[in-house]
């Protein structure tokens, strides 16, 4: 979730309950005033009709037009008087209208010279209270979505303004790849993004340190071997041709030679793996994709030939890719090496070049953990391989921003090389 | 032949001694820069194998120098770093061949001996053992004088034994000098088996007067035989 979502939503949450409260408390509020202006009102008037009705002056008529009306009754029984006022709300029937409307009426009782108690009700027409509730819960609605709308809009202007070094930064991460080349981390003058700016600096050049001494040991390693390597190799050679052994240990020096094998190889191989990653690799030229799938599928038909595996090619004329020419060799070797490797007898691999993908299959039984499968010394069993050879290709494929992916399906694995720059290629 | 071998690393200085030796080869030896800079200016070599990383500086240097001084000894680079800038500059420099850490024995000889024929004045192309003879350039193979009609890959193996004559050829190193690095994984060598076979059946059928023998399960040796074959 991005962080302005976040925030407009929490201010919008926020922002509901203040203005349901500010809502319930302005309504009664309201009412409360009404009430109290029309209270005045009624006493005033009921006043004025009591004093007229003791003064013996004609009272005015019941319905003087203002919607006012009042009636005034004999009290007979004197025992249930209360001598209060009393107000409250009442529906009442008002004749010119035909209605019956909501009024806020006032009963009071006076008595006049000759002792005689009347109880006077006053009823003067009020609001309808739904009307007044509806009215201002609309209002409610409107200013809460005026209030929600320019508080979001101001927020996000402010937000993005203000938030627009850590944007910056953001984006440099995303574009930052260990051991390519740096852009200039952002800065920027308000403390906090400026120490967020420092911290990532800080991780950077750690992690380019550490980027940068792992690939030298590797590159060290690799290269110290090569001597007590040669060294053992030679002096096996030297006791194969110049002294003469028994068949048992002709036999025991030729299973040391294929263990050095291996590990010559494997080193290789690493030293490979470190150049590519330190893009050692600058010089490309057009390779003829189908020329090289050809040439090379050939001569594994011809290794593996005691395992009759059916080949099937599927290929245009002629496909050129522009990138260098030993790692396009590197890249076609390897993905045939395993399809070749890992079938068995009577399998079949087919290779298919169309659309820009490169596609090679082999027969097998169940799928291959396709997050694992392009990491450096990933086995699937077969104890003979360097474990290399896919890492060989994905690092290639990354080197050239090639996307390379792994399927299963129809009980065969499928390696696919996408010719296709899915990021402009920003080495060198 | 007097060879200069430079080495900073004493077991492979000496077991490439021993071998140069059992060769034939004159063989002196230099452990440094410096060492070796004595060396070239008080001698003249036919050959010198020359290791890039040495403890007191770098080979090129000491090639730069060889060359400066106007000699015209023969150098091959050995070099634990196998990459295409180091190969270019030494050959640039002026070497006459590269060859990478690490390597065969017999491999180095092979590359020993074609630096050194081409520092003769005639460039020769053909190898030759017993009656058979290889044209490099043309891909001919014949047998006292008849040319014989061979596959690619069985003239590779031919063109391979033929580079080391008399030398036991181990199967593996051979698979590998013919078919590439695409043999790295290969769980058995029967495609070697079966290119063989059928190399020694035209050799015998053409009545070459060498012979491929098989050595136990290991590999195979050329040798030349007296007796006519069989």
């Amino acid at each position: 979730m991005r962080l302005i979502y976040k925030l407009a939503s929490r201010l919008a949450l926020i922002l509901l309950p203040i203005v349901t409260l500010w809502a319930v408390i302005f309504y009664y509020t309201m009412v409360e005033e009404i009430n109290d202006e029309s209270d005045d009102s009624l006493v005033e008037y009921a006043e004025l009709i009591i004093r007229k009705q003791l003064a013996g002056v004609p009272l005015p008529p019941p319905n003087n037009g203002s919607n006012n009306s009042y009636s005034i009754e004999l009290i007979e029984n004197r025992g249930d008087v209360e001598p209060s006022m009393t107000f409250h709300d009442e529906m009442v029937y008002i004749p010119e209208q035909d209605d019956t409307e909501p009024a806020r009426v006032l009963t009071t009782i006076f008595m006049d010279d000759s002792d005689n108690m009347y109880k006077l009700t006053v009823a003067m027409p009020t609001f309808e209270r739904d009307d007044l509730l509806s009215a201002i819960f609309w209002h409610i609605i409107v200013l809460y979505a005026v209030l929600v709308i320019s508080t979001l809009l101001v927020a996000t202007l402010i937000f993005y303004n203000s938030m627009r070094p850590l944007y910056a930064l953001l984006a440099w991460l995303d574009r930052y790849v260990p051991g390519r080349k740096i852009e200039p981390i952002p800065d920027s003058s308000v403390v906090e993004f400026h120490k967020l700016s420092m911290a990532a600096r800080l991780a950077m050049s750690r992690a380019e340190e550490h980027f940068g001494r792992q690939k030298q040991f590797i590159d060290n390693a690799s290269h110290e071997l090569q001597t007590p390597l040669a060294v053992i190799g030679n002096r096996l050679e030297w006791l194969v041709d110049n002294t003469s052994l028994t068949e048992e240990q002709y036999m025991e020096i030729s299973k040391i030679q294929h263990t050095l094998g291996s590990i010559v190889r494997l080193n290789r191989t690493l030293l490979l793996l470190t150049k590519i990653d330190n893009g050692q690799f600058p010089e490309s030229a057009p390779v003829d994709m189908v020329a090289l799938l050809k040439s090379e599928a050939e001569i594994y038909s011809d290794i593996y030939s005691d395992r009759n595996v059916a080949l099937h090619m599927q290929l245009p004329h002629s496909y050129v890719v522009g990138m260098n020419d030993s790692l396009a060799r590197t890249l076609v070797t390897n993905l045939l090496k395993n399809a070749y490797q890992h079938s068995s007898s009577g399998a079949a691999v087919r290779v298919t070049l169309m659309n820009r993908e490169l596609r090679v299959y082999n027969n097998g039984q169940t799928a291959l953990d396709g997050s694992r499968i392009f990491e450096r010394f990933y086995h699937s069993g077969n104890s003979n391989s360097t474990g290399l050879g896919l890492a060989l290709v994905h690092s290639i494929c990354r080197y050239y921003g090639f996307a390379v992916t792994y399927s299963f399906m129809n009980g065969e694995h499928c390696f696919c090389v996408r010719f296709q720059s899915i990021i402009a290629k920003s080495n060198s | 032949m007097k060879l200069l071998v430079i080495e900073d690393d004493e077991s492979l200085r000496e077991i490439m001694t021993r071998a140069l030796r059992a060769e034939g080869y004159i063989v002196e030896t230099a452990a440094t820069l410096f060492s070796a800079q004595d060396k070239i200016a008080g001698y003249n070599y036919e050959c010198i194998l020359l290791d890039i990383m040495l403890p007191d500086g770098s080979g090129l240097q000491l090639l730069r120098h060889i060359k400066e001084l106007g000699k015209g000894d023969r150098v091959i680079i050995i070099s634990a770093r196998d990459s295409i800038d180091d190969k270019v500059e030494g050959l640039e420099l002026g070497a006459d061949d590269y060859l990478a850490k690490p390597f065969y024995m017999a491999e180095l000889l092979a590359r020993i001996r074609s630096v050194l024929r081409r520092g003769n004045a005639s460039v020769n192309k053909v190898m030759t053992a017993g009656n058979i003879s290889l044209d490099v350039h043309s891909r001919r193979a014949s047998i006292g004088g008849n040319d014989i009609p061979l596959l690619k890959k069985e003239f590779d193996i031919l063109l391979y034994f033929l580079q080391r004559p008399n030398h036991i050829v181990d199967k593996a190193v051979l698979a590998e000098a013919v078919w590439g690095d695409h043999v790295d994984m290969a769980d058995n060598f029967s495609f070697v088996y079966a290119q063989v076979k059928n190399l020694r059946k035209k050799l015998t059928e053409a009545g070459a007067t060498v012979n491929i023998k098989a050595v136990y399960g290991f590999g195979y040796k050329l040798t030349e035989s007296d007796e006519t074959n069989i």
